[in-house]
C-alpha cells in the first residue's frame, strides 16, 4: 500500500487531494457549512457576495421595471 | 526535543532568512521608505503654520488617552505592510521547495542530518512566526523616524508634545497587536500555506499555475460530479471576513486561536503539509 501511494509524485498528489477533499466534504456535510460572504448594506442597495442568485433576480426585476417605465413614458403616439 | 534538534532548527530558520532577505527585510524596508517619502512630500505641500496647527490638534487629541485604546486605530498604518507580507508569503511559499529542487540544493540538504519534516516545518515557522518579527521591527523603525520628525517639528513651532508621546506609546502597543494578528492570520491560513507548499514540492515547472489550476479543477469536479460546493464554501468562509483573524484587542487572542474553525483549518492544513513532506522525496 505504501509503495503504491508513494510510487510517484502524481499518485501522492492524487492521494493527498482525495484525503483533503474527503475531510472537507465530510465536515461540510456534517456541519452544513455554507459560504460566509461579504455583506454590505446601506440605504441604496444591499449586497451579499454569497447570494449571487438573489443579485441576479433583483437585477432582472429592475430591468423589467425599467422596460415598463420606458414603455409607459412613450405616451400616445 | 534535545539541544541538538533546537540548534538544527535554528540553523534551518537562519538559512531561510539569509536566502530570502529580500522577502523578510528588503520588501518592508522599501514600503517604509516609500511611506516616509510620501509623508515628507505631503508635509512639504502644506503651509508651515497649518502643519503646526495640525500637530497641535493631534497633540491635544491624544493627550491622556490610554495607548491600548488607540492602538487598534494606529494599526491601520500597517495595512501596506500586511499586504506586502501577504504577497511576499505567497511568492516565498510557492517557490521555496521548487527552488530547492531546481538548483539541486535539495540533495545537499537531504545528505545533512535534517529530515524533510524539519525542513518543511522550518519554512512554515519562518513565514508565520519569524517574518512578522522583521516587519514589526521595521515598522517600529519607521515610527521612530516619524516621532523624531514630529518632535523636531513640534519644538521648532513651540507645540506641547505630551500628546505626541501618548501617540508614540499607542504606536508601540499597536506593534504587539500587529505581530499577533500576523501570526493568527498565518495559523488561520494554514490550509493555503499547505496548498502552496504541496505544489511547490510537486511541480516540475510553473508551481503557481499548478496550484491555481488544480484548485479550480478540483472545485469544478466537485460541483460537476457531486453537485456540491463544499470546497468553494470552505474557501469563501475563510477568506471573506478579515475580522476572523485580525486582532484588535488582547482579550480576543485566545478566542481567535482556540475555536473550531481555526483548529479544523490546522487539521486540514496539516494534511496538505504532510503531502508536501512526502512529496519532497521526489527530487527530480
Amino acid at each position: 500500500m505504501k509503495d503504491l501511494l508513494l510510487r510517484n509524485r502524481y499518485t501522492l498528489l492524487v492521494v493527498t487531494l482525495i484525503v483533503y477533499m474527503g475531510v472537507l466534504v465530510t465536515e461540510g456535510m456534517i456541519t452544513g457549512r455554507e459560504a460566509r460572504g461579504i455583506e454590505f448594506e446601506n440605504p441604496y442597495f444591499d449586497f451579499n457576495s454569497a447570494d449571487f442568485e438573489g443579485i441576479r433576480e433583483r437585477r432582472s426585476d429592475n430591468e423589467n421595471e425599467n422596460i415598463r417605465v420606458e414603455f409607459d413614458d412613450t405616451g400616445d403616439v | 526535543m534535545g539541544k541538538f534538534a533546537v540548534l538544527q532548527f535554528y540553523a534551518l530558520l537562519k538559512r531561510e532568512v539569509l536566502e530570502h532577505r529580500n522577502i523578510f527585510i528588503g520588501a518592508p524596508v522599501v514600503v517604509a521608505l516609500l511611506l516616509l517619502v510620501a509623508a515628507t512630500w505631503v508635509a512639504t505641500q502644506i503651509d508651515q503654520s497649518d502643519l503646526a496647527e495640525g500637530l497641535r490638534f493631534v497633540s491635544v487629541l491624544f493627550d491622556g488617552l490610554s495607548p491600548f485604546d488607540i492602538a487598534p486605530f494606529i494599526m491601520l498604518l500597517a495595512i501596506p505592510f500586511y499586504l506586502t507580507l501577504y504577497v511576499c508569503s505567497v511568492i516565498y511559499l510557492i517557490n521555496t521547495l521548487y527552488q530547492d529542487r531546481k538548483e539541486m540544493s535539495v540533495l545537499f540538504w537531504q545528505s545533512m542530518p535534517v529530515s524533510n519534516l524539519q525542513t518543511v516545518l522550518s519554512k512554515i515557522v519562518a513565514i508565520v512566526l519569524v517574518a512578522p518579527i522583521f516587519y514589526v521591527l521595521i515598522i517600529f523603525g519607521m515610527y521612530l523616524v516619524a516621532m523624531v520628525w514630529l518632535t523636531v517639528l513640534g519644538i521648532s513651532n513651540d507645540v506641547d508634545l505630551v500628546g505626541i508621546g501618548y501617540l508614540f506609546l499607542a504606536a508601540t502597543a499597536s506593534l504587539v497587536l500587529i505581530y499577533i494578528s500576523a501570526v493568527v492570520t498565518g495559523i488561520w491560513l494554514l490550509p493555503s500555506i499547505g496548498w502552496l507548499l504541496l505544489f511547490s514540492a510537486f511541480a516540475k515547472k510553473t508551481p503557481l499555475l499548478w496550484a491555481g489550476g488544480v484548485f479550480i479543477l478540483v472545485g469544478f469536479l466537485e460541483d460537476f460530479i457531486f453537485g456540491t460546493q463544499f470546497l468553494a464554501n470552505w474557501v469563501a468562509s475563510r477568506t471573506s471576513d478579515p475580522n476572523q483573524y485580525l486582532i484588535f484587542e488582547f482579550q480576543s487572542v485566545f478566542e481567535r486561536v482556540f475555536n473550531y474553525d481555526t483548529l479544523f483549518g490546522v487539521v486540514v492544513g496539516s494534511i496538505l503539509v504532510a503531502g508536501a513532506v512526502f512529496m519532497r522525496r521526489f527530487t527530480d
